[in-house]
């Protein structure tokens, strides 16, 4: 077993074990932390994938804003309605059940595809390609990215002013 | 053919004007004007036509279709169109002029209605008169049935004579049905309805014959239907229930000639079914011996009229299976003449008495002198006395079924010449010179001269028409020497026995009724027939349409409220599931792509 | 260096999980936090094939995925904070505004 594989596997438990704890910990605010933990250890597995420039995106956009959003809502809400919120859960098993054939579905899907291939080695500069590909056949897609993000700004300000 | 032409269109035109003018179909008596205007001119134009020496067929295009059209019309004037439209306008006009002196009681619009169907049905009648072709033909054979309808429930309001419309009205239909199947069929053989093209057929040979028998026994049936031949007959009777003249017109004298003009116009191809032919007149012998026997027992004047329609119905069609179509059509024309005349002066006569029973009737001679002399003079032309027109055409008929080699065909018209005789001298005895039964409040007298004039005038042509072959002796037929005195006897001795029984009372009407007490017993009951239409009516249509009536109640409509009831079910149950929770959907999002997990399992390609 | 089908399990887990947080919570931002947790299995996919087929348009895309979550959240805590301040709870099994 390779350092990277030991790394890689290190990694996979953190993840699963955070994102399990953010949708069991009764404590909301626990809840956001631990997400947080999870975007972050994505992240390290995108850095596994070779991909840098993403890692850098999950840290910035995920852990730093969506995070950071979250944690702002909880408190706003919390003044609002002047207590704690409660973090329960319900119909755990039914949940439980479902989520679990959904995940038996989608493994049995891999296991019948059979053996992948070969990993390519990876690209030299992924960052470079990267940005080559946003400014070149993908600029428009990524101009609309930038309006939908105007527009989500704008929807959100509309939704939360006061009136 | 602008003659012809104007013929057909003045009836139209009167029709169109009175249906439409409201005005004027709300003054009926100026309706009956127009109406006779109309009929004026056209019978004027007929005898133009029917004297001239045009004869000649114009076709029209009607329904397109691949390689020339489907359907032609247009107007076929010969030798047996032209004198029936004579016939037609003169019959029209009379008993239209005569109609305003016996329905100066109706209600004016009413009377505007009457004209109406009395212009339309002349249309009718000349249409089809004049259809070159099969499909047209049928077409106004409709129409004439929708008159006929009309003006038998022209009294609607009248139970009686509202079942009586229906009755014709189906019975005929029932006919209608083979007609129509037989010309489809017939198309779809030839690929055309013309007579024309059909008889060039028939001459060269070049026209299949297999199947051709089913298809003149289905046009037959149609004929049939029309001219009331055993057992389609049942509706004639009480198709009396409309007016007078509109039996004189319809029921007597021209629509249930229809059938017989049918078998007369498509001879050239019922001589190549000979098997269809004997069908035609032993039919139309059995009819005839049927009717006149039902003639004998009955006490309605009109009915006793109607049989007699019906028997010398049989007459023509049994000339016309006998192979002596001409014959039979001469019949039809000199027959509508004098039975027109007889149902006109019966008309006379219930308009004076206000009765249709001869027994209740008597000694009109005295206070009705003119009708009687006119009613006489049909009467004899009726049984066929020389030399009136009646003698004429009988014999011819005689003398073609004679021809013909139908001795049992002939044994039977013979024996009906009898009865026809018999029965109409039975009517005039009773009702003319029976002892004075009470006439009610009514005083007998005289028609008005709009009723009487109609009368003499179809009297003189009767005689006049009889006196022509008296002196003329045309004809192409020439009878062997026997039947003239023949036909003299029979006629003789049935008016003798009618005398001795009814007249001079010699002969008391018991002892001839109870040595035939089975057929009088038959005959008063009409044969049972129209009882056993009742019974098959109620049976088996009013039991099927309940079958279907049910089907329809418990198991359509059952069908359907299980369906309704299962939607709104459904429906309830489905507005349930939507909980309103974001969370139940995104379960029902889940449960939809397990689904498509084994979905995509069941249907991998191996 | 571990397979392809290493990386596809575990996003596979973080998938399922996500799904189990987004079926269970009672509140809505917990909600909100499930659909993060399968999001980001989603990315681990694409990355993991475009590191795997050498295609650069898999970071791309996971890219876009990263963007879009971002307006998403902003608008979805946007409106639990509205819902916050109609109705006063975010607990998911009270707001039944859809029911048929």
């Amino acid at each position: 077993m390779t350092a990277a594989t030991l790394g890689f596997w290190a990694t996979a438990v953190v993840l699963l074990g955070s994102s399990l704890a953010v949708v069991l910990t009764p404590n909301l605010f626990h809840s956001v932390l631990f997400l947080a933990v999870a975007l972050v250890a994505t992240g390290v597995i995108f850095l596994f994938l070779a991909a840098p420039f993403l890692f850098g995106a999950q840290l910035l956009l995920y852990a730093g804003g969506v995070v950071v959003l979250v944690v702002f809502a909880i408190m706003l809400t919390e003044k609002i309605v002047g207590q704690r919120i409660r973090q329960a859960s319900h119909g755990l098993v039914n949940g439980a059940i479902v989520a679990a054939a959904v995940f038996v579905g989608i493994v049995g899907f891999l296991v019948q595809a059979g053996p992948p291939p070969a990993a390519r080695p990876p690209l030299s500069d992924v960052t470079a390609a990267l940005g080559r590909e946003i400014v070149g056949p993908y600029a428009a897609a990524f101009e609309l990215l930038g309006v939908l993000l105007v527009a989500a700004l704008l929807g959100a300000l509309y939704f939360a002013r006061e009136d | 053919m602008a003659s012809v032409l104007l013929v057909l269109g003045l009836p139209l035109a009167s029709f169109l004007a009175i249906a439409l003018v409201r005005p004027l179909r709300r003054r009926g008596r100026a309706a009956g004007w127009v109406g006779i205007t109309a009929m004026i001119v056209a019978l004027a134009e007929a005898l133009r036509t029917w004297l001239g020496s045009t004869r000649g067929t114009v076709i029209l295009p009607w329904l397109p279709g691949d390689g020339g059209p489907m359907a032609t019309v247009g107007l076929l004037l010969d030798d047996l169109s032209a004198p029936m439209l004579v016939l037609v306008t003169l019959v029209s006009l009379l008993v239209q002029m005569y109609s305003l002196a016996y329905l100066h009681d109706e209600p004016m619009p009413s009377l505007g209605r009457y004209y109406a169907y009395q212009s339309l049905f002349a249309f009718s009648m000349l249409g089809l008169v004049l259809s070159p072709t099969y499909l047209q033909m049928f077409v106004f054979w409709e129409l004439v049935g929708l008159c006929s309808y009309l003006l038998i429930g022209y009294w609607y309001t009248r139970p009686a004579a509202a079942r009586a419309a229906l009755k014709a009205f189906w019975t005929t239909k029932l006919g209608d049905l083979g007609f129509i199947a037989g010309i489809v069929m017939l198309w779809s053989a030839t690929g055309t309805f013309e007579f024309d093209a059909l008889f060039r057929m028939a001459r060269e040979q070049t026209l299949p014959l297999e199947g051709l028998a089913t298809i003149m026994f289905l046009i037959y049936l149609g004929a049939a239907g029309k001219s009331a031949q055993f057992p389609l007959h049942v509706w004639l009777p009480d198709a009396m229930e409309g007016p007078t003249p509109v039996s004189a017109l319809i029921h007597a004298a021209t629509m249930v000639t229809a059938g017989v003009f049918l078998v007369a116009r498509s001879e050239p191809l019922f001589v190549l079914v000979p098997g269809v032919l004997a069908l035609i007149a032993r039919v139309g012998a059995f009819t005839a011996l049927l009717a006149a026997t039902m003639a004998c027992v009955e006490s309605d004047i009109k009915r006793v009229l109607a049989y007699s329609t019906i028997s010398q119905l049989g007459f023509m069609m049994a000339a016309a299976g006998a192979g002596a179509p001409d014959a039979g059509f001469f019949h039809l024309l000199t027959h509508g003449v004098f039975k027109a005349l007889l149902f006109l002066g019966a008309g006379a006569v219930i308009h004076a008495v206000g009765t249709n029973d001869i027994f209740r009737m008597g000694g009109l001679w005295r206070v009705m002198p003119q009708t009687g002399v006119i009613f006489i003079v049909g009467t004899l032309a009726l049984a066929g006395v020389w030399p009136l027109a009646g003698f004429f055409s009988k014999e011819a008929i005689l003398a073609g079924v004679w021809a013909g080699g139908r001795s049992g065909v002939f044994v039977v018209l013979a024996l009906t010449a009898f009865l026809t005789a018999f029965y109409m001298f039975r009517v005039v005895f009773i009702t003319f010179f029976g002892h004075g039964h009470p006439h009610g409040e009514a005083h007998p007298h005289e028609p008005p001269w709009l009723m009487r004039g109609p009368l003499w005038l179809l009297a003189v042509l009767t005689v006049a028409i009889g006196l022509r072959f008296a002196i003329g002796g045309g004809g192409e037929h020439h009878p062997p020497g026997w039947l003239a005195a023949l036909s003299l006897a029979l006629a003789a001795g049935g008016f003798g026995l009618a005398w001795a029984m009814y007249g001079a009372r010699w002969i008391p009407v018991e002892a001839v009724r109870r040595p035939l007490a089975v057929i009088d017993f038959l005959a008063r009951r009409r044969y049972f027939l129209d009882a056993i239409y009742g019974a098959i009516y109620r049976g088996v249509m009013l039991g099927f349409a309940r079958l279907i009536g049910w089907i329809d109640r418990y198991l359509v409509d059952g069908l359907l409220n299980v369906a309704s009831a299962g939607t709104l079910r459904a429906g309830d149950a489905l507005r349930r599931i939507q909980s309103g929770q974001a969370q139940d959907y995104v379960y029902g999002v889940a449960f939809g792509v397990l689904f498509l997990f084994v979905l995509a399992q069941w249907w991998r390609t191996p | 260096m571990p397979g392809l089908f290493a990386y596809l399990v575990v996003a596979a887990l973080v998938f399922a999980i996500g799904l189990f947080g987004v079926l269970t919570r009672r509140n809505a931002v917990g909600i909100l936090l499930g659909i993060e947790l399968m999001l980001n299995a989603v990315n681990i996919n694409l990355v993991a094939f475009a590191r795997w087929h050498g295609d650069v348009v898999g970071l791309l895309f996971a890219m876009f995925t990263i963007a879009i979550t971002v307006a998403e959240v902003a608008v979805g805590l946007a409106i639990v904070i509205v819902i916050f301040r109609v109705r006063r709870t975010i607990d998911a099994d009270r707001l039944d505004l859809l029911r048929g």
